[in-house]
């Protein structure tokens, strides 16, 4: 009897192996932020440089449109471009030494952009515009920054490494689309998303 | 659909349709309402409307054997008549339409797809979603100025070897086989304009955005705005033509030139076309 449970938890674990990505979960301790019932854990994605949003975002509370900077102005929000993290850290010798950044300075060196993996990703038939979004709800209404972003890309600014928590699809952004949003916080008026296919889909 | 039936609800049968606010009573363009007008005097035929809308919306070239069969895929065709009575073929000249999907207001399209995937926009377009597209080709079908194509093969795979893939617009989807396509008055750059008015709190202006067509057009035969707008180029054209959107069979002066093509069907079209005159005696 035992035999037979190690034998199929071996199974399990080299099958588990064999698979290599994690597998798509439903719910999670991440997405648990938004119990809307359409929160999925992603898969865990490997970048070249494990980067501390927390760290960025939730310890020094930089806002996260000073680096994903389209986010206000058009359809992609933009992982931003080496420079920009250069433009802060040649000034921050305090953690020059830490072995992230030594990284970061060797790709400078060499004169080559950080080959990021995308995480937010969404198919190439959907065009979701950021500017939309940020400007209805950051810049009209004044909600925090962090819960605007949030609302698609889940509490980014507790995690190292970004991680899909929301499911993306289109079931779960109609459910938001439907919903009636206040105008801004002195006027009762109610709006909601625009339900036409053209908008998102080209 | 009983006798007392027919007599109880006789006007109600005896209505011309599709009326207007047949398909959708609460229609009403508040914001954009896009139309075009095409003045066939200016146009000389050079097909360069053609040419951009391949580019701009990733066309694929068929190919003669195919253009044959009917399977060319131009959302803007340029069609050519030979009516005009000046001397034989080389002397005689052709006299050239432009044609491409009049976004009608009571589309017959959008009546017969079995899956909605061409509906009316708030903007007055006719909307193609080509993800849920079957392929029944019933909207083509039922197209009365047969502007729907159809991809009857797998262009994707065919049409743009090795580097030209790298030249495909990214606003616009790459359809695949067994997908109905049609015009849609450039719709990525609409919504992009419409996104930048947006933020900046104001409408789009006249003449801010323009289909890839009406870029090319060499003699800016072609005009296209918002309707909404009353002091929009493309509407003071219709008010000046004397083309309502939402009448049909239109009773105008001897000095107008605009009409709409097959305007007694009723789908209402957003394409106003200019007549093209020309003085024979001479």
């Amino acid at each position: 009897m035992i035999h037979r449970l190690l034998a199929a938890l071996c199974f399990a674990f080299l099958f588990g192996a064999a698979a290599g990505a994690e597998p798509f979960v439903q719910g999670g301790p991440i997405g648990s932020q938004t119990p809307d019932g359409y929160n999925a854990l992603g898969p865990v994605v490997k970048q070249p440089i494990e980067f501390p949003h927390y760290r960025h975002a939730r310890d020094m509370g930089i806002n996260c449109m000073y680096c994903h900077t389209g986010a206000r102005r058009g359809y992609v929000s933009v992982i931003p471009r080496i420079d920009k993290c250069i433009g802060c850290h040649q000034n921050i010798e305090s953690v020059r030494n830490k072995p992230r950044i030594k990284k970061l300075f060797e790709y400078w060196d060499k004169k080559e952009p950080i080959p990021w993996k995308k995480v937010n990703d969404l198919p190439d038939y959907v065009r979701f515009n950021h500017e939309r979004h940020i400007q209805r709800f950051y810049f009209r209404q004044n909600r925090p920054v962090r819960e605007v972003c949030g609302y698609c890309h889940g509490d980014v600014a507790n995690m190292t490494v970004d991680r899909r928590v929301k499911a993306l699809s289109m079931g779960w952004c109609i459910s938001c689309h439907q919903k009636d949003h206040k105008e801004s916080d002195t006027n009762l008026k109610t709006s909601h998303g625009p339900g036409e296919c053209w908008q998102c889909h080209k | 659909m009983s006798i007392t039936n027919l007599l109880n609800n006789w006007s109600f049968y005896r209505k011309k349709r599709p009326y207007q606010g047949q398909y959708d009573l609460n229609r009403q363009y508040s914001e954009y309402k896009w139309a075009m007008a095409l003045d066939l005097d200016i146009c000389t035929g050079c097909n360069a409307c053609t040419t951009a809308c391949y580019a701009e919306n990733n066309l694929p070239v068929v190919g003669k054997e195919r253009f044959k069969h009917g399977h060319v895929m131009h959302w803007i065709r340029i069609e050519r008549y030979w009516d005009e009575k000046m001397g034989e073929f080389p002397e005689q000249g052709a006299s050239f339409l432009p044609m491409m999907c009049q976004q009608c207001e009571e589309a017959p399209c959008e009546t017969v797809c079995p899956v909605g995937a061409t509906s009316h926009t708030n903007d007055g377009l006719n909307s193609q979603n080509y993800h849920r597209c079957v392929g029944s080709r019933y909207c083509s079908v039922n197209c009365p100025y047969k502007v729907r194509y159809f991809n009857f093969w797998n262009y994707p795979s065919t049409a743009w070897p090795a580097p030209l893939p790298d030249q495909l617009n990214p606003d616009v989807t790459v359809r695949t086989k067994g997908i109905m396509e049609k015009c849609t008055f450039c719709v990525q750059r609409l919504n992009e304009a419409k996104s930048r008015a947006r933020t900046e709190y104001r409408l789009v202006r006249d003449g801010e955005v323009v289909p890839a067509c009406v870029q090319a057009c060499p003699t800016s035969a072609i005009t296209f705005g918002n309707i909404v707008d009353p002091k929009s180029k493309v509407a003071m054209m219709w008010k000046n033509q004397q083309v309502d959107l939402y009448k049909d069979m239109q009773e105008k002066d001897n000095s107008v030139r605009g009409y709409r093509i097959l305007e007694d069907l009723r789908p209402f079209p957003s394409v106003m076309y200019l007549e093209r005159v020309r003085d024979m005696e001479a």
